[in-house]
């Protein structure tokens, strides 16, 4: 199993070679400053907390700071006034752990044999607890604008790797350079249970053995420096050692050990190594936490739960069973006569079981917020699209609205030490807010704005309200596409051809050896989308494209699953 | 030349000395004419005699019953409290084409290609593989060993436990082994995604419906020429089976495939078919009763294939496609040459809810039909071949002994090298100390 | 079985306390008792109290609230324990270095495996769950008791029982390492050097700690400690008796070295696996008080088993070692008492010495032996029943019980009987097994190491 996801994990490096080898020289556009800093939103629903609300106020900001919140506030002759009529404003939501904004690491490791795989460098292991994410920061990286864009505005990022890649850092989701996003670096020091390609230490309980070796080597290592400072005359020289120098804070209890730990098994065994070794711990998108609550509530350790959950059951089938119920009654008495067969029986019960455990999944908040448990959320293998709706998944799963709002704003506030700064919109605090036009979790809220550190973000709906279904479009043809992504942009090919009523396509292009067919095309209205697979030694990556269409082009976002979103743009080839 | 070997042999037993004395050639068959005396008789076909002889003369069986008049000099083994029954027949093998499953040097069941119907199983079998004996000496007499690899792997051979040629050992019927396109996963180490999987079974059911299309056309231009068509060896040996003289083997375990191919023989109108493997063919008993085509399933000592199936669905499978009226024959299916546990997958399939004698035929009489041998083998009947085996009690439990074999009327010595070795070993001298006091 | 699913379906809270292992209290009426060491006991009642035997007797009266099981007719003998099984663990071989003592499956324990259920409906109430044998020393394994039900790991496990670790010799880590890698071993002479080599460098290293534990007593001592190695530590643990080896091996030649390796380094608890070729060396093994556990009749599917016998266990137990059948195999290990039963056509053991490979011989192997592996009052409340004799071919398993708990019940248990289900799973998609796939279980994890010829075919 670890071997899978490290292999899938070098195979998306693979694909973005493949797919995106010509580079271009990105343009890099030269903004202008803004007038002011001083910003005055009006006539809105301020939710200053959870379940503190004050209706038609204004929210005052300058120099990055929320300066005043209430009714009757004047406004400052040099503020902008946004106008943000009965829409609503949030203190800006907090992301426990996520990659948004890290450079993805140029070279993947590498899956060549090594000379003596029992011993290997630290590097080639995977054990650099010394990196600092903040060198592999990309304030440009388009993942910060997409997370931004629903309304976050910080995060805490981890850097790439499988054991101990390096430390995290606090950023705000904004800011033009490194130095301007970090808000606390070397926040904790980051670990996930996930052995080295082929080398030690390989499976799980290697990197657990390993993990107690390097916490035990470095408390000894530590009080052999403390006893070498107070006296050093007549004492062997303590060696120099970046690897378990980086254990100390975490042994003084100043840093707490960030883990990712989605899996019920993998939390357990994070905890084994905390009641083993004693470190402050910090959980991080958990996603099978439901039956071990009460263990993790004991343990102490500080919680982030996943914002990704498992996809629902297909809605198409349910139509088509709501279909077939108005069909003609002779019909319905048909099927409802034919008896279930021993096959569909078993097909029943087993999607009933399927069902049960996705709803194990989306109510795993509302246990925990029964439990009593504070907990934040992480976005670290969400799509960023998804989020609202998983939200609002959880939510109907029995999360209530006000919980939601805290596990986004004050709780995580309050777990990475930042309540003094941000979760609530209150004077004082760092000028970090979202506003949506309605209550943010209503199915059809919109973000409008979203402030970091006091920079404004307008966001651009004029694209959403493209989306006509109504529209005739026709896609019929070959299409050629333009795909951005951090290795540069590149062309490639797709054609759509009708079959039935509803369409079948191709994708070619790039250093792929031959066409590929889609496994999938859907065109409602103008919003079109495809998916394909690639294949690399047996093992296959999904690439899924989501774009909407205006005449004779296309623009949208191509993702490999929560690995990568690249934006992609189209424009069909006349027809010969 | 016979007194040059003599010599040779006496120079080596000098040689040798004690060595050669403690470790005696395998002693050879025995051709005689017997009388086995006293014994139950299961006969498989015609009930349970008491106190029965069963008379072999010239190979094959001369008399069955409680009044069998023994000629003179015929030797007499008196079977007293002891049970006769036909030989078995291991539907599912690979013997004499596998040594050791891990050095390929040993191996022969699997030859290049896909499509290879031509490469044959007899051809390639050790008349002295260490399996033979160690199979033969617990009652299974007889055995299927079929090539696998690639979709069509060859032609399987039907073979007696005894000869030293694979002509002397080849008992009566060749079939064609087809790997109908398979959408199961093969293994843990199997990791193609859902997707891949579907394209291959795709892929391989495209190229397959190829071979088949080109194999009538061979056969319609080779019955037009008379057989001047020209040298094609793939389809010159599928041609029997399109002109249904011949039986296709066809191997598929998964529920849809087993739909599938049901399909796919239905669509071609292949006459002679046996369906093999079947793992998932509870799950689609009733359909493959209303084809009529019968089935060689096992092994039985398996898991079940999805981790949501009742624990016992392996066990219970044969017995619940028989429930359905399905003809079913019992294989072993084993990588590790233990064919000798035949009987004890019959007994599984019993404890788990097969009827006993359901189970018994499905090793002996059943196979016998399906191969279209069933005038020589598979039940204790006058005029068949003397392939039978004599036990301590019911073959299937793990108490009774086989006291002795007979295949073709040959007694079979009851050694192998392990029970040569339990000889030597279960009193080791020397034991500890070299050098005794 | 089924209550306990329905139960965690409706409440939460009731996996909500973890690791706690549940007892319980049951009547077993009036069935033929195969008690191992004590002989049967017709027309028998056994009584378990809060998971132990409190009573074996006839008409023994029902205290108030026991649940009452009728064997009339049945067989009621030990819960069958496997001393190599690879059931229950995600990760087997951490096939990177020929050495790997410090790591342990006591991390890597996964409840939710199905066949562990599986196992339960073969009688099977203890498990020895092992590291592999791609390295000379490979990692600790863990004694587990098949409480399927259980969402924490730690329930699993067998609390106090000895500490054990896997070795092994021959092919496995000359292949993965000599062949594979380009390392040594790459042959049995290197194996022997590599176990001697890490061995002697524990001994360096526990020495080297107790002269500093020593000097950091005298007042005043100031100077830097050995260098902390968790893989020295634990192989000091083994030099101390502290730890018992499961030593991998096939041939006879091998099996005599460890032996020797043993005796020198004043190893005292060693038991030889599948060890096909220990029939050879029995006199030796007996004299040295180490005990085997073996396949009942594999051989052939690699070079190294290629001389064994069905009679090995037979050998074996008539020369004085304590002798277990193992399965090292999900499916196997649902049939061990039909494995043991084949001991009687290879060897003619008796009944008892035949169910004794399967129970209270595996137990003495693990080092549980005063807890389970027979049925005496006080010992754990381990049992499974028959239909028909364990022996027979026709016996089933009817319930399968551990510490008094019901966790299988062939008559009411649903067929579907994950613990977890994956949202993401097809439904529709079986998993067969592979024909040539079955080699020992040992290697499993180690493919990526290997060049093998056999596992390349099996990749096909």
């Amino acid at each position: 199993m670890i071997k899978t996801i490290t292999l899938l994990r070098s195979i998306s490096g693979v694909f973005a070679l493949l797919l995106f080898a010509s580079s271009l020289q990105a343009q890099e556009e030269k903004e202008l400053k803004p007038v002011t800093r001083t910003y005055a939103v009006t006539n809105v629903n301020v939710i200053q907390a959870p379940g503190k609300k004050i209706e038609m106020a204004t929210v005052l900001i300058k120099d990055g700071l929320i300066v005043s919140v209430g009714k009757g506030i004047s406004i400052p002759p040099e503020a902008i006034v946004i106008k943000a009529d009965s829409m609503y404003v949030y203190a800006g939501f907090i992301d426990g752990l996520s990659r948004v904004g890290v450079a993805r690491p140029k070279e993947e490791p590498s899956r060549e044999r090594v000379k003596d795989p029992g011993n290997p460098t630290p590097e080639r292991a995977g054990i650099t607890p010394q990196n600092d994410v903040r060198y592999s920061l990309n304030p440009a990286d388009k993942s910060i604008e997409d997370l931004r864009n629903i309304g976050f505005t910080v995060a805490q990022v981890a850097p790439y790797g499988n054991l101990l890649p390096g430390q995290s850092s606090i950023v705000l989701l904004g800011g033009k350079s490194i130095d301007q996003m970090v808000l606390i670096n070397n926040s904790a020091l980051y670990s996930e249970l996930s052995g080295a390609n082929n080398v030690y230490p390989n499976t799980i309980m290697a990197v657990m053995a390993k993990w107690r070796e390097l916490y035990r080597q470095a408390s000894q290592s530590k009080s052999y420096q403390s006893l070498y400072a107070s006296n050093r005359t007549g004492l062997e020289r303590p060696a120099s050692d970046r690897v378990l120098e980086a254990f100390y804070p975490v042994i003084d209890q100043k840093m707490p050990v960030l883990f990712k730990s989605e899996k019920m098994l993998e939390t357990h065994r994070i905890l084994k190594l905390k009641s083993d070794l004693g470190f402050a711990l910090t959980l991080g998108d958990i996603k099978e936490g439901w039956p071990i609550v009460n263990k993790i509530k004991s343990s102490g350790a500080k919680v982030f739960l996943a914002l990704d959950l498992p996809e629902e059951i297909k809605k198409e089938e349910k139509k088509d069973d709501k279909k077939a119920d108005k069909k003609a009654d002779s019909t319905k008495a048909k099927e409802v006569a034919k008896p279930k067969t021993a096959t569909d029986l078993e097909k029943d019960a087993l999607e009933k079981r399927r069902a049960e455990a996705i709803t194990n999944y989306t109510s795993q908040a509302s246990t925990f917020a029964k439990a009593g448990v504070p907990f934040g959320f992480s976005t670290l293998s969400a799509k960023a699209k998804d989020i609202p709706a998983n939200l609002r998944r959880m939510i109907s799963a029995g999360l209530s609205e006000e919980a939601a709002l805290a596990a986004l704003t004050t709780t995580p506030a309050q777990l990475l030490g930042l309540s003094d700064r941000m979760g609530t919109v209150e004077p004082g605090k760092m000028a970090n807010l979202v506003i949506s036009d309605k209550t943010y979790f209503h199915e059809k809220s919109k973000v409008r704005y979203v402030f970091v550190d006091g920079t404004l973000y307008k966001m651009d709906v004029k694209e959403e309200k493209k989306a006509d279904p109504n529209a005739k479009v026709d896609i019929e043809g070959s299409w050629s596409t333009v795909t951005q992504t951090p290795q540069g942009s590149n062309d490639g090919k797709a054609t759509f051809k009708k079959e039935g009523s509803g369409y079948k396509g191709t994708v070619s292009g790039g250093r792929m050896p031959a066409p590929v067919d889609m496994t999938s095309v859907t065109l409602e209205g103008n919003k079109l989308s495809y998916s394909y697979s690639l294949s690399f030694g047996g093992n296959s990556i999904k690439i899924d494209v989501e774009v909407t269409v205006e005449g004779d082009t296309f623009k949208g976002n191509a993702s490999i699953g929560p690995r990568g979103s690249f934006s992609i743009e189209g424009t069909k080839n006349p027809k010969n | 030349m016979k007194g040059l070997q003599t010599i040779i042999g006496l120079a080596a037993a000098i040689i040798c000395g004690v060595v050669m004395h403690a470790q005696a050639q395998s002693p050879k068959g025995k051709y005689a004419n017997v009388a086995l005396t006293n014994a139950t008789i299961e006969t498989v076909t015609k009930g349970t005699i008491q106190n029965g002889t069963v008379l072999i003369l010239d190979g094959k069986i001369a008399g069955v019953g409680t009044n069998v008049s023994i000629p003179a000099g015929t030797e007499i083994i008196d079977c007293k409290g002891k049970f006769i029954y036909p030989g078995m027949i291991d539907a599912g093998t690979n013997l004499g084409l596998n040594e050791i499953s891990a050095v390929a040097r040993t191996t022969d069941f699997n030859e290049i290609g896909e499509v290879i119907p031509q490469m044959k199983a007899l051809t390639a079998v050790n008349p002295n593989a260490s399996a033979i004996p160690v199979t033969r000496v617990s009652g299974v007499t007889t055995a299927l060993t079929i090539p696998t690899g690639g979709m069509l792997s060859g032609t399987a051979a039907l073979i007696n436990l005894h000869g030293y040629t694979p002509d002397q050992m080849y008992a009566g019927f060749e079939g064609i082994v087809l790997n109908f396109p398979n959408t199961g996963r093969r293994g843990f180490f199997d990791r193609r995604t859902d997707d891949d999987i579907k394209k291959a079974s795709e892929k391989a059911l495209a190229s397959l419906n190829d071979v088949w299309e080109k194999a009538i056309q061979y056969h319609k231009l080779d019955s037009a020429t008379k057989g001047k068509t020209g040298y094609y060896p793939e389809l010159q040996a599928l041609v029997p089976v399109i002109r249904g003289e011949q039986t296709l083997l066809v191997e598929t375990n998964t529920s849809k495939d087993i739909t599938a191919a049901l399909k796919w023989v239905k669509e071609k109108k292949v006459k002679k078919v046996i369906l093999t493997g079947v793992a998932e063919g509870w799950r689609v008993a009733d359909e493959i009763a209303k084809s009529g085509i019968p089935v060689i399933t096992g092994g039985v000592l398996e898991l079940p294939t999805r981790d949501y199936d009742r624990y016992d669905r392996a066990y219970a499978n044969a017995g619940l496609l028989k429930k359905a009226g399905v003809k079913v024959a019992i294989k072993s299916e084993s990588s590790n040459n233990n064919y000798r546990n035949l009987p004890y997958h019959a007994g599984f399939a019993v404890a788990y809810g097969m009827n006993k004698e359901d189970a018994l035929k499905a090793i002996t009489i059943i196979p016998a039909e399906l191969f279209g041998v069933a005038d020589k083998l598979g039940s204790i009947e006058v005029g068949k071949s003397a392939t039978l085996f004599i036990c301590t009690g019911d073959p299937f439990e793990t108490k009774t002994n086989v006291s002795h074999v007979f295949i073709d009327g040959w007694q079979m010595p009851m050694v192998s090298r392990q029970t040569e070795l339990y000889d030597e070993f279960l009193k080791r001298d020397p034991g500890v100390n070299k050098t005794k006091k | 079985m089924k209550k306990l699913l329905t139960l965690f379906f409706s409440s939460l809270a009731l996996f909500s306390v973890m690791a706690q292992v549940d007892k319980g209290n049951l009547l077993i009426k009036n069935g033929t008792v195969i008690t191992i060491t004590k002989g049967n006991l017709e027309q028998t009642d056994v009584l378990i109290k809060d998971g132990k035997i409190a009573q074996i007797a006839k008409n023994i009266q029902a205290p108030a609230g026991v649940r009452v099981i009728d064997a009339t007719g049945h067989y009621v003998m030990p819960g069958i324990i496997d001393a190599h099984s690879h059931i229950a663990l995600d990760g087997i071989n951490e096939g990177t270095n020929p050495i790997t003592p410090e790591v342990s499956e006591e991390d890597v324990i996964n409840p939710f495996q199905i066949g562990i259920y599986r196992a339960l409906g073969g009688g099977i109430t203890t498990v020895h769950a092992m590291h592999g044998s791609a390295n000379a020393i490979g990692g600790q394994c863990e004694t587990i008791k098949l409480r399927y039900g259980n969402f924490d790991p730690d329930a699993l496990k067998m609390e106090g029982a000895p500490r054990t670790i896997k070795f092994a010799l021959g092919e496995n880590p000359t292949r993965s390492h000599g062949e594979g890698s380009g390392i040594v071993p790459r042959t049995r002479m290197g194996v022997e050097f590599v176990i001697r080599q890490a061995f002697s460098e524990a001994k360096e290293y526990s020495e080297a700690w107790s002269k500093y534990n020593k000097n950091k007593l005298v007042k005043g001592f100031r100077g830097a400690p050995p260098a902390y190695s968790y893989r020295h530590e634990v192989l000091s643990d083994i030099l101390n008796d502290k730890i018992i080896i499961h030593c991998h091996s096939y041939r006879a030649d091998e099996i005599y070295m460890m032996l020797k390796v043993c005796k020198d380094f004043g190893i005292k608890r060693i038991v030889f696996q599948h060890v096909n070729e220990g029939f050879k060396v029995a006199p030796e093994l007996a004299a040295q008080g180490a005990m085997a556990s073996v396949f009942s009749d594999w051989w052939a599917y690699k070079f190294e088993v290629y001389y064994s016998t069905a009679y090995n266990a037979a050998i074996l137990t008539r020369n004085g070692v304590v002798t277990s059948i193992n399965s090292d195999d999900a499916e196997m290990m649902r049939h061990l008492y039909h494995e043991a039963g084949k001991t009687q056509k290879y060897g003619a053991l008796t009944d008892e010495e035949a169910l004794a490979l399967i129970t209270i011989n595996p137990a003495k192997q693990l080092g549980i032996e005063s807890r389970v592996g027979s049925l005496e009052v006080g010992k754990e409340g381990d049992i499974v029943i028959f239909k028909n004799h364990p022996l027979s071919i026709y016996g089933v398993p009817m319930y399968t019980i551990v510490d008094g708990i019901v966790w299988f019940d062939r008559e009411k248990d649903p067929d579907d009987m994950r613990l977890v289900v994956d949202p993401k799973q097809n439904i529709d998609n079986a998993m067969l097994r592979d024909k040539n796939s079955d080699l020992d279980h040992c290697m499993e994890g180690a493919e990526f190491i290997l060049d093998s010829e056999l596992f390349n075919a099996n990749k096909k």
